[in-house]
């Protein structure tokens, strides 16, 4: 039940995409983020739908993968499109009660948004899918390097580093958890049934005995830390180096011809 | 009386990579009433999986768990109701403890069981007896407790079900030597009162030789031989074959190449006063 919790969902494969370095990916995120929501008319829309695709496509991972990120966003998504449906009253009228009418407009709307809600999730899957949560962090700590200069000298090594460790103790809790579910119910904890105000009770055996050994497992952690002589950020070096290669030219390539579309169509229609 | 029965269990963890071995493959064994069955095995031979279907934690990929002759699985709804008949005390069940007080905390399964004020009470004060927990430890907190004293209230907790079946999974692991010894007795005194089956997983060959009326050994998720103590530990290359042993002081017998060989310290004592008084 709890190991189909997936984070830092990291998709092993070959492509160009994986072998992007983290920080230009996060970088053409971003930018594809932006992108997306400044495209206006159908037409940039279209162009940023393939474009997606392609990075879908040339990612090699399972495209049922992102489907199953859509899977969990539906409610989002269905209230979205529902709310832009009777938001404009352009266009001819299709339906019409009481006080609401839905438009042409409505719905080219609706299907407009949704859309856009769709590409944003996929590509942001493209990075997570493609990219081990440690290079990602990796990554986010290089990019806000520039922020040493302005007096937080080690807040961005810290920042990091709890990051990597809360992403590799994630596993390890979930284990955990079970593990005393387990435990509970061979005391007949009941954690199926039940009236809400129940089940959310039935819950304090577990995370009690969770937090407590998450706290110990912190202690244990920084004492292991601090004698291997951890001292924060301070001239720390890395044994993997963060370089650019080919598919990182390629990328940046790609997003300058996709930002030309997406503007050039947003001003010619 | 068969008072459990597992026949042909497989158990297979799914979302691993399909190459995976099964955890447990085609297991069968009975468990008579009132006996103390030892589980012996390498890391990773599959007595912690094998362990957690005897009490509906786990199901049966393929395969039957029998209660007193009952699927226990007959009726999935009711699956709750065999936690209180088969009682797991899981590895480190110090790390279960979770209520402001120690007897707050041994109360929580028979609550579970619906049982309500005086009779939970008198329960729990019972078995605080047996496994002899003071009564001024009752209003402390379990997290104030040392290590040994922890595992003691954990283990109550368990017991406080009275559960007919109890099954200890590496219940000495991480004690000093009067810790086991405790834990030991704690298992003695329990069965002394309630005339229940014992199912003890342990590394220590020691202890099972010392405890157990059979031994199940269990080799890669197999059933790898299944005896009385004296039978299973005859069998000492094999159960070297598969990275386990025999008792401490057999070892010590079979390499001075003698053929009546113990299993307990007692034993070899009485082994050894025999010889020394027929000398003499
Ligand atoms: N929750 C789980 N999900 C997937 N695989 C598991 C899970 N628990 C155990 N396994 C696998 O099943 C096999 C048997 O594990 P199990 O814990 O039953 O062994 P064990 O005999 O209890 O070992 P140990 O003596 O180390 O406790 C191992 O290969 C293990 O990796
Ligand atoms: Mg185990």
């Amino acid at each position: 039940m709890l190991k189909d919790i997936t984070f830092g969902q990291y998709y092993d494969a070959t492509s160009v995409v994986h072998k992007c370095d983290p920080r230009v990916k996060i970088l053409l995120m971003i930018a594809f983020i932006v992108l997306i929501f400044v495209s206006q008319n159908m037409f940039s829309l279209a162009f940023a739908c393939v474009s997606v695709i392609f990075v879908l496509l040339i990612s090699r991972v399972p495209i049922k993968l992102f489907l199953k990120n859509l899977k969990a966003i539906w409610v989002v998504l269905a209230f979205t499109a529902v709310i832009n449906l009777f938001y404009s009253n352009t266009g001819k009228v299709l339906v019409s009660f009481w006080i609401v009418e839905i438009t042409t407009g409505g719905v080219y709307r609706a299907v407009f948004m949704a859309l856009r809600i769709i590409l944003l999730i996929f590509i942001s899957s493209v990075l997570t899918y493609t990219t081990t949560p440690n290079s990602l962090t990796d990554g986010i700590e290089s990019l806000l390097s520039p922020l040493k200069y302005i007096g937080l000298k080690n807040a961005v090594h810290i920042f990091a580093m709890m990051m990597t460790i809360a992403l590799r103790f994630i596993p390890t809790l979930i284990e955990e958890a079970e593990k005393i579910m387990n435990a509970q119910k061979a005391r007949g904890a009941d954690l199926e049934n039940g009236s809400l105000v129940e089940r959310v009770k039935a819950l304090i055996p577990i995370l009690i005995p969770l937090l407590i050994s998450s706290v110990r497992r912190a202690y244990e952690l920084a004492e292991a830390m601090e004698c291997r002589c951890y001292n924060g950020g301070v001239g720390k070096t890395r044994m993997k180096q963060l370089t650019l290669s080919v598919s990182d030219l390629y990328a940046i390539i790609f997003i300058a011809v996709f930002t030309c579309g997406i503007i050039g169509l947003n001003i010619i229609f | 009386m068969a008072i459990l029965e597992v026949r042909n269990l497989t158990h297979t963890y799914s979302g691993n990579s399909p190459f995976m071995n099964d955890a447990v493959k085609d297991v069968s064994f009975t468990v008579e009433k009132g006996e103390i069955i030892g589980i012996i095995g390498h890391t990773g031979s599959g007595k912690s999986t094998l362990v957690q279907h005897l009490n509906g934690l786990l199901k049966p990929t393929e395969g039957n768990v029998l209660f007193e002759n009952e699927d226990i699985w007959e009726n999935p709804k009711e699956i709750r109701k065999i936690r209180s008949k088969v009682g797991l005390v899981f590895q480190y069940p110090e790390y279960q403890l979770f209520e402001e007080t120690v007897f707050k905390d041994i109360s929580f399964g028979p609550r579970n069981m619906g049982l309500e004020s005086e009779a939970l009470e008198n329960t729990v004060k019972e078995i605080c007896g047996i496994v002899g927990v003071k009564p001024e430890f009752f209003e402390k907190s379990p997290f104030d407790l040392s290590g040994g004293e922890k595992r003691r209230v954990a283990i109550a907790g368990v017991m406080a079900m009275k559960p007919q079946v109890i099954v200890f999974d590496e219940p000495t692991a991480g004690l000093d030597p009067k810790g086991r010894e405790d834990v030991m007795e704690i298992i003695r005194s329990y069965r002394k009162a309630t005339n229940a089956t014992v199912i003890i997983i342990s590394h220590s060959m020691e202890d099972m030789a010392a405890l157990a009326d059979k031994v199940i050994v269990m080799n890669k998720g197999s059933l790898y031989m299944f005896g009385t103590a004296r039978e299973v530990f005859s069998h000492s290359d094999e159960l070297r074959k598969i990275g386990l042993n025999v008792p401490i002081v057999s070892q010590v017998f079979e390499a001075l190449g003698l053929n009546n060989i113990p299993l307990t310290v007692d034993e070899a004592v009485e082994i050894l006063k025999k010889r020394v008084g027929d000398n003499a």
